[in-house]
């Protein structure tokens, strides 16, 4: 796992999205024990506390959930996953439509352009 | 804590001077050796030399003793090391106890180094009959024995040398209070303290005049030899250097508990 | 019960005032960045919590007793300078640590000098001027303090040897422990703070939650600090 932080953004919730990537795209297996937070704290260069702030949004986001005695572990529940992916898939899109759209871009030539650009290839 | 504070100080201060220590036994041992050659014009001018590289070294014992003595307490209360000396867990009485039992200590070793490595060099028989023909008039005199005579003048020369170093610690924390860091105050207010001590030694002695007809006649008379005041003045002069030394260190731990204010 | 509390502290030299009515508040478990320009008061404030001045008035609580020993045994202190024995070998100085500090652990210690190639049987006096650092960021952060205090501990390195003592620093303390740390290199620090303080001239701006102070002036505690003291 590998971070950058941008100081500009509250780091708390730059971890928060970085791991929810991670849990996304995988690199953090449903089911996986996370290391504890000192020791996520040491891999990722920040305070512990903020570290300790960030795995509560993420308990809140129920991607992952504490077992009293053997630490913290990611979410087996594959639909939760599934849902925040699509939600992040979508945020993404977004960004890109108005992206291509302040270049004059409107939706469906967006769309053809990509379809071109998959032919391209 | 005291016991760990002294362990450090007395380490410093005889890691340094037990150089001069052994120099100057080194220097009494040759002399006794070419001194006692008889004959010889050479080995004798050798021994005279040696005889003055022991004095010289007599000296520096002194000389070193007391100016380490204050280099320390200066470095570790006022220099770079007051931050770790005055972060530790330890109160400030404690630390200043710490470096007057260490000036206590290694004055009273280097003073008997001193009388010892003379002893070495020129302690034949002779010698110390002459001392006991020298001293015997005078122990006869006060009523005691050669030892006594001996002791006490150990001993006021040893509280002299002790008075001198507190006046010095005193000094360096006037010093400080005054003007953080220059020396010339610490130099100034330690013989200032130095003066009012003695003029307090004096003060108790006209006081004593008032009561005691032998003494008054001492001071405003020119007579030098009065036996029963001068033997009271010598045990009088120990007392006196002690209650001074112990008043310089309870005004020095008052001052000191006041808190320091380091650059 | 606060950690550390200054209540309407102030110090002067002479006619010069140092330090004006400081009010200050911190509690444990935080990382505090005391942020601040050269010569605005942070040495000062540091020093009158650690004994080294005395508060020309008002008060340094510590647990809610005054400095004094028992302020001493649970502050771990880093000063701006060098401030050992340097006639003394490393070993000696750890061994002196552990005589004085209960907190102190000379294994770990011995540790994180193992890791910077050190030879403890060396004299400080014969090492340069950043390993002798070194070698006190490394004593001051193996004992198991409440507070530690570390005074400007990034001035004067190069940036490979900052990322060194930050980790230092964060690999170390202890937990539930806090840490204040002043500097004004304040965006090579500001990711590790939960909160800043901000003092200018003698007195402080400012007391805040870093996040919340992002969020809320939108931008990094060094840009924000850039902003609020432009020259």
């Amino acid at each position: 796992m590998n971070f950058e932080f941008d100081n500009n953004i509250p780091i708390y919730i730059q971890i928060v999205e970085q791991l929810k990537k991670f849990i996304i795209s995988g690199t953090l297996v449903p089911g996986e024990r996370l290391p504890s937070v000192r020791d996520l704290a040491l891999q990722t260069k920040v305070n512990p506390n903020t570290m300790q702030k960030a795995l509560a949004e993420l308990e809140e986001l129920k991607l992952i959930h504490t077992e009293r005695t053997n630490g913290k572990f990611v979410t087996t529940n594959k639909k939760l996953i599934d849902k925040y992916k699509k939600e992040y898939a979508k945020e993404l899109s977004n960004a890109y439509f108005s992206n291509m759209e302040s270049m004059g871009f409107n939706k469906n030539e967006t769309i053809e352009y990509l379809k071109n650009l998959g032919g391209e290839n | 804590m005291l016991k760990k504070l002294l362990k450090y100080d007395l380490q410093y201060i005889f890691k340094f001077i037990i150089i001069f220590y052994s120099l100057a036994l080194f220097f009494g041992i040759l002399t006794r050796i070419f001194l006692n050659i008889e004959n010889s014009f050479v080995l004798n001018i050798i021994g005279q030399v040696c005889s003055g590289a022991l004095i010289s070294m007599i000296f520096s014992i002194i000389i070193n003793n007391l100016m380490r003595l204050w280099v320390r307490f200066r470095t570790n209360f006022y220099g770079d090391e007051s931050y770790l000396t005055h972060t530790l867990p330890i109160d400030k009485k404690t630390l200043y106890l710490s470096k007057i039992i260490t000036a206590i200590v290694t004055l009273f070793v280097s003073i008997i180094v001193i009388f010892l490595t003379f002893f070495i060099a020129y302690g034949s028989n002779d010698f110390i009959n002459m001392i006991k023909d020298m001293l015997l008039p005078i122990a006869d005199a006060y009523n005691s024995t050669i030892i006594i005579i001996l002791l006490a003048f150990f001993f006021i020369l040893f509280l002299e040398f002790a008075n001198i170093l507190q006046c010095g610690f005193t000094g360096i924390i006037l010093g400080h209070k005054k003007n953080n860091g220059k020396i010339g105050y610490s130099v100034l207010f330690g013989f200032i303290t130095y003066i009012i001590s003695q003029l307090f030694v004096i003060a108790i002695v006209l006081i004593l005049a008032l009561f005691n007809k032998d003494i008054l006649n001492l001071i405003i008379t020119n007579q030098m030899i009065n036996i029963s005041a001068t033997k009271i003045l010598i045990y009088m002069s120990i007392i006196m250097y002690t209650l001074v030394l112990i008043i310089g260190m309870i005004v020095n731990i008052k001052l000191f508990k006041k808190g320091i204010n380091v650059d | 019960m606060e950690l550390l509390e200054c209540k309407k502290l102030n110090k002067s030299f002479g006619n010069k005032k140092i330090l004006k009515n400081i009010n200050l508040k911190i509690s444990k478990g935080k990382v505090i960045g005391l942020l601040g320009k050269n010569g605005t008061g942070k040495s000062t404030l540091i020093k009158l919590i650690n004994d080294l001045l005395t508060p020309t008035s008002g008060k340094v609580l510590i647990k809610g007793k005054e400095v004094g020993i028992d302020s001493k045994k649970i502050i771990s202190y880093l000063p701006e300078r060098t401030y050992l024995d340097k006639s003394m070998t490393v070993d000696k100085v750890i061994e002196f640590f552990e005589v004085f500090y209960d907190d102190f652990d000379s294994k770990k210690a011995r540790k994180l000098l193992k890791d910077l190639d050190l030879d403890t049987t060396q004299k400080l006096s014969k090492m340069s001027k950043g390993m002798q650092e070194k070698v006190q960021l490394v004593l001051v952060m193996s004992r198991k303090a409440e507070l530690y205090i570390l005074d400007e501990p990034l001035g004067g390195v190069d940036p490979a040897t900052r990322d060194y003592i930050l980790e230092t620093i964060l690999n170390n303390f202890a937990e539930n422990a806090s840490v204040i740390i002043s500097t004004h290199l304040i965006s090579d620090v500001e990711r590790i703070l939960d909160e800043v303080i901000f003092i200018d001239k003698g007195e402080i701006v400012l007391q805040s939650n870093s996040d919340e102070l992002r969020t809320k002036e939108n931008g990094s505690i060094d840009e924000i600090f850039r902003r609020m003291f432009k020259c």
